[in-house]
């Protein structure tokens, strides 16, 4: 896969998941992002701490109490932190074996994720990472899901 | 971590445990022709606390109701069933049920309180991940659906998985904790689990959320705990030796709790150390004095990292030090001796309260743990961690 690669299987069907949870404006706001192909999030403007999941409307920085915040756009990269693997079922969508990871992004906030192009035997703590974003739908529409596949 | 803050109300010295009742776990575990609703349970340890105490209803004047999935409220009909008129009553509203009653007791507005835990979780059918996690549960719970995480499980895998990466950990380590405390579930005729459980039935197990297996797990089942507490200068003379609340304290984590940073990153050490130290400051206590330990083991993994966490061992040892019965009765520090939450009961830590009463007694039974005078309970979430130290009153 070429390294400018922001999209997988962009030809394929898109694939059903489970529902995003769309609290308000700031949730839908961070799935418009990712389909235009940027990992966005907040940051905060008294003490620049990145907000994952998405403050709400209103909500305060959980560091600093700072309600002001702007969607800034990540490098994408990361790290790979640890990993784990359903092997009993709880959503239709997806089927044991079903393999999620936990990647620190290079900006600090951790981010639970799809291992894309990799098998979980082939995770190694610290293993370098880079976004990619999946055509998915689920029961609000089409949207880009990011994965993290290796770097 | 020096951003925590503790919290660490006076309690310690103020309030003993003076009775202790709960349900026949594993009996109605198998009966499920039987059926218990949370009131038939929260009755039935109440009747056995009240009986172990040698106190009337009529003496106590505060009652502490413990959150539960499947709970209690105590409306006036419950009250009356149970011949109950206290003056002081917590709903159950507040996550720490124990420190606000003896707050009540030292501030006077009760000094014999009952505080009840009832759950019927299991008849009821609640689950703890999938779809339907509402967001009444932690944003954790639910946030990540679209990659398909979910569960409290999970979240526990990641940690394992986790400790793993980092210390090279191995899963026959992690299988001890399990194979533990099913022994002492065996020597405990109110556990549900009693079938043997080695090290190779554990490693042939299912895995639920690799790398945990379904015996890393704890349970869901119904069942009530109540313990009654008094003031502990009115606390001897009663039927049982009194236990006494040496000391109290928690810490709470909540910042990046939702991205699981505190737990997989940091294995919530800071919050651990930081709770446990100033217990035992509050206590005036030390780890050395420390003869039975009760982990909240929601999982097996939960066991070595309170193990690190608290400083029994170095950080990374945790799953060496369980290995070679250390933490079995006979053990250099037998922890979860009724079997805990994986083998006795899922009483949301309430059935270790009781476990830790019944050793400080010397009421262990075949699991008696030889000496025991102090007990630590120690317990951490995505977000919070608390310990308290139990001590036998002379």
């Amino acid at each position: 896969m070429s390294s400018d690669a922001m999209s997988t299987d962009s030809a394929a069907q898109p694939e059903k998941r489970p529902p995003r949870t769309l609290r308000d404006d700031n949730d839908r706001r961070f799935w418009d992002y990712c389909a235009a192909g940027e990992l966005r999030m907040q940051r905060c403007a008294a003490c620049a701490k990145l907000a994952w999941p998405p403050a709400g409307n209103g909500d305060a920085c959980d560091a600093c109490g700072g309600k002001d915040f702007s969607w800034e756009r990540l490098s994408g990269r990361g790290r790979l932190l640890s990993y784990c693997t359903f092997e009993r079922q709880y959503y239709p969508e997806c089927p044991p074996p079903w393999t999620v990871i936990l990647v620190e992004l290079d900006e600090g906030p951790l981010f639970i994720s799809d291992p894309e192009g990799f098998a979980p035997e082939e995770a190694r703590e610290g293993m370098p990472l880079a976004v990619a974003f999946r055509s998915s739908v689920d029961e609000h529409g089409a949207f880009h899901l990011p994965v993290f596949m290796p770097a | 971590m020096s951003s925590l803050g503790v919290e660490q109300p006076p309690i310690g010295g103020v309030a003993a445990i003076v009775g202790v009742g709960n349900t026949r776990y594993g009996e109605d575990y198998r009966n499920r022709e039987r059926p218990r609703t949370a009131r038939d349970l929260a009755a039935e340890a109440f009747a056995r606390a009240i009986e172990d105490s040698g106190l009337a209803p009529a003496d106590i004047d505060g009652l502490a109701v413990a959150r539960a999935p499947g709970g209690v409220q105590p409306d006036a009909a419950f009250l009356a069933s149970l011949g109950l008129a206290p003056a002081w009553i917590q709903p159950p509203e507040v996550e720490d049920p124990l420190t606000v009653a003896i707050e009540a007791m030292a501030a006077g507005k009760c000094s014999t309180v009952a505080l009840l835990y009832a759950s019927d979780q299991r008849s009821a059918s609640v689950k703890y991940g999938g779809a339907a996690t509402a967001s009444k549960y932690y944003l954790s719970y639910y946030y990540y659906h679209p990659w398909g995480f979910s569960s409290q499980g999970a979240h526990w895998a990641l940690m394992t998985q986790r400790h793993r990466l980092l210390y090279g950990s191995t899963e026959e380590q992690l299988g001890a904790v399990a194979v533990a405390q099913r022994r002492h579930a065996r020597l405990n005729p109110d556990a549900v689990m009693q079938k043997p459980l080695s090290l190779d039935d554990y490693l042939a197990s299912r895995y639920v959320c690799r790398p945990l297996h379904l015996p890393d797990y704890c349970m869901v089942n119904d069942g009530g705990v109540v313990l009654i507490l008094r003031r502990a200068e009115r606390a001897r003379g009663g039927r049982q030796q009194p236990v006494l609340i040496a000391g109290s304290a928690s810490v709470h984590v909540t910042a990046d709790a939702a991205q699981l940073r505190p737990q997989v990153l940091d294995l919530q050490y800071g919050a651990i150390r930081a709770a446990a130290d100033a217990c035992f400051a509050q206590a005036r206590l030390t780890r050395r004095d420390v003869k039975h330990l009760q982990v909240y083991d929601a999982f097996s993994i939960n066991v070595p990292i309170a193990l690190e966490g608290v400083g029994f061992c170095k950080r990374g040892e945790g799953l060496q030090f369980v290995q070679g019965g250390r933490i079995e009765v006979g053990g250099e520090l037998p922890c979860n001796t009724s079997g805990g939450m994986l083998s006795e009961s899922y009483m949301h830590g309430w059935n270790h309260a009781v476990e830790a009463v019944r050793q400080l007694r010397g009421q262990g039974g075949k699991r008696q743990v030889a000496g025991a005078d102090v007990s630590l309970y120690t317990i951490f979430t995505s977000e919070m961690s608390k310990s308290l130290l139990y001590r036998s009153m002379p």
